[in-house]
């Protein structure tokens, strides 16, 4: 034993040195890189029995096309799972290359055996896809708001109308398209409302422009009387 | 169906005059826009759209559309609920959201990952800690962040502090929308010390941001934890004092028993989660599913009731003070001193000491504070359980310093699908007390 250690202690004396010597040497390591979450509720014998393809994502992803999609929801809806959630992306500036502009995804989830998995749709502008509304009731409002912020169109939406933005508010503003910071916000029928402008009349010593109608504040015009109720009653 | 170029529809267009400078009358119905300037996609819906033609109600009436909002103290918020009513019975119930739209989701993707904390917590400005958490664990996530344990049990005490401060809000408000004026000073009673302990951690008593990407901010002042093992004392005689004060009373019964019933089938339909759908009888938490943070070494029961009324959904948040009361006392226990902040010096911000003496930490700090860290390229989604439900930050990286997209899953903003389908047939009266239990931050709806 005791002639074995000394042995024993120099290769790894050796070793160390030259470990410690090559971690040293990059001063600033790279980031490690997202590996798949051990697949504790695997959802691949699933992907496999719907007949999708599965996508290599962090998170369980199976492809989708807008044509398979109400099927592959129907046969997940009759296993149980529930509609979570419905995100749009604009992959227009991304730095990889995208099959398509937008994604869509399906966020389901099985709340009684807690499988989760993402159904992704790729589409191109102008492209639509087929609501999930009669399958989950859930997608009523997610849609929505897919269609109000991206101008992704679901076919077949009993009310498929703006959620978030206001009703005269050009454009969607998540798109990556959509104009930001010193650009003036586009309203309908040509108006518009300045930054400048409107921080002038958060100010209160400018009557500015106060609100997406572009309307003066009111009590500084003349013309400017209080909303009274319109005849019928309210809409 | 982008709304830019219908020329056909001749509704609006280069064409069109532009709208006639506002005059007092039916042209200027303050607030709205004249019907003639209406798209086939605004927010805005005529009777006669929502009802399908329908004008005569069964009780021989007209139906009648009532504006609720939005400026209504029931709503909790703005919210504006369009409500059609035959007599006193309501038909369809169409809410208007959007009054609190901020852009969060825009905002993130301008700001760095770091900055992004400032933002998730104004969401849900009642339980600000589980958005900041849902936010923080999807990063870390991403970046694969090594969080110190110390960090990890105090986000579980202030996750769990965060939903009592919730649920606090929600029997004191819920109460007085039902016409009980009393509860809401002894619940707010409870929740001015909580924000006190709040305050006492980072400085703020709402919108807190205090978590950080690979830990917390700071650590936590020394006296903090023995006024949190205080506060849980003074908590638990509210809790009793709430359960005497009002769950026998005769009046609340009579309001909340049998009124709005979601059966289990048609909560998952709708999506909701949280105390919503466990009140429906489906026992779906992720503190215990889908464990984040440790939960599954903690010992707490999910509460569930198969009843599925407001009652249920009522009772459900008092049982959950006592659950939450149970963890962050198990919590409190495991607090061992030790760092709050991930070592890594390519995430966390390195100690000021060292700004003095060491170049390279100069270097870093000047790197995190201008440019921020760069996640690799993913996407990621970590869920969360608020005190509304199922939150989760799902984040595309492209592998710069800022999120490419990012997308809240807003618990409130599912959960209020349901307002739709369980006031039908109901009364007005009841419409306020199913809204109250329900149970919506209008921030978490609007983002």
């Amino acid at each position: 034993m005791d002639p074995l250690k000394p042995a024993d202690a120099k290769p790894m004396g050796r070793e160390g040195v030259a470990q410690s010597s090559t971690s040293a040497a990059p001063v600033i390591p790279s980031p490690a890189p997202v590996t798949p979450a051990a697949p504790s509720r695997d959802v691949a014998p699933l992907i496999a029995e719907l007949g999708l393809t599965e996508d290599h994502a962090a998170e369980p992803t199976a492809l989708v096309t807008p044509g398979d999609l109400h099927r592959a929801a129907q046969a997940l809806k009759d296993h149980g799972f529930m509609l979570m959630d419905t995100v749009g992306i604009d992959y227009s500036t991304y730095t990889e290359p995208r099959p398509k502009r937008f994604a869509v995804l399906h966020n389901l989830y099985h709340p009684r055996d807690h499988r989760r998995l993402f159904l992704r749709v790729w589409l191109d502008d102008g492209e639509t896809l087929p609501s999930l509304y009669p399958i989950w009731r859930a997608a009523n409002y997610l849609e929505r708001e897919v269609y109000d912020l991206l101008g992704v169109t679901f076919t077949g939406h009993p009310d498929l109308r703006k959620v978030l933005t206001p009703d005269d508010l050009e454009g969607h503003p998540l798109r990556k398209d959509f104009p930001l910071g010193e650009t003036p916000t586009l309203f309908r029928d040509g108006r518009h409302l300045d930054p400048a402008a409107f921080r002038a009349g958060l100010t209160g010593r400018d009557a500015g422009l106060t609100g997406y109608r572009g309307e003066l504040r009111r009590g500084r015009g003349e013309d400017r009387l209080p909303p009274v109720m319109p005849e019928g009653g309210p809409k | 169906m982008t709304t830019t170029d219908k020329p056909g529809t001749g509704q609006h267009g280069a064409d069109q005059p532009r709208r006639p400078a506002p005059t007092h009358g039916a042209q200027a119905p303050g607030g709205t826009l004249a019907p003639e300037q209406m798209q086939p996609d605004h927010q805005e819906s005529t009777s006669a759209e929502r009802l399908h033609g329908q004008t005569e109600g069964q009780m021989h009436t007209q139906i009648m559309s009532l504006n609720v909002g939005p400026q209504h103290p029931s709503t909790h918020g703005v919210l504006r609920l369009v409500v059609d009513m035959d007599g006193e019975y309501v038909v369809k119930v169409t809410p208007h959201m959007g009054y609190l739209h901020t852009g969060f989701e825009k905002t993130f993707e301008n700001r760095t990952y770091q900055q992004g904390v400032t933002y998730a917590p104004r969401t849900d400005y009642l339980h600000s800690f589980g958005h900041e958490l849902a936010y923080v664990l999807s990063v870390e996530k991403l970046l694969q962040a090594d969080v110190p344990e110390r960090a990890t049990t105090v986000r579980v005490i202030l996750h769990e502090l965060g939903r009592i401060h919730s649920h606090l809000v929600f029997v004191g408000t819920g109460l007085l929308d039902l016409g009980a004026l009393t509860p809401f000073f002894y619940a707010f009673r409870e929740k001015e010390a909580l924000q006190d302990l709040f305050e006492a951690v980072c400085g703020y008593r709402m919108n807190q941001g205090y978590f950080r990407v690979g830990g917390l901010y700071r650590d936590i002042p020394d006296d903090w934890a023995p006024r949190v093992e205080k506060f849980l004392d003074q908590m638990e005689r509210g809790v009793t004092e709430y359960t005497t004060l009002f769950a026998q009373n005769p009046i609340f019964l009579d309001r909340a028993r049998g009124v709005g019933v979601i059966p289990p089938e048609v909560a998952i339909d709708l999506g909701l989660t949280g105390p919503n759908l466990r009140a429906s009888g489906v026992p779906l938490d992720h503190r215990k599913d889908n464990p984040y943070c440790g939960y599954e070494s903690y010992d707490f029961n999910v509460i569930t009731s198969t009843d599925g009324d407001s009652l249920a959904r009522f009772n459900m948040r008092l049982l959950e003070f006592g659950e939450s009361i149970k963890i962050v006392r198990q919590a409190l226990r495991r607090l061992k001193p030790g760092p709050v902040k991930d070592p890594n010096r390519k995430i966390s911000l390195p100690p000021r000491h060292e700004l003095e003496t060491s170049m390279e930490a100069v270097i870093h700090h000047f790197k995190l504070v201008t440019e921020g860290f760069h996640p690799p390229t993913g996407e990621v989604y970590v869920p969360v359980e608020s005190a509304r439900g199922e939150v989760g930050y799902y984040i595309v990286s492209d592998g710069g310093s800022m999120p490419y997209r990012v997308k809240i899953r807003a618990p409130s903003f599912v959960n209020l699908q349901a307002l739709e389908y369980a006031c039908v047939g109901a009364q007005f009266a009841d419409l306020i007390t199913i809204l109250a239990t329900i149970d919506p931050v209008l921030g978490d709806v609007d983002r």
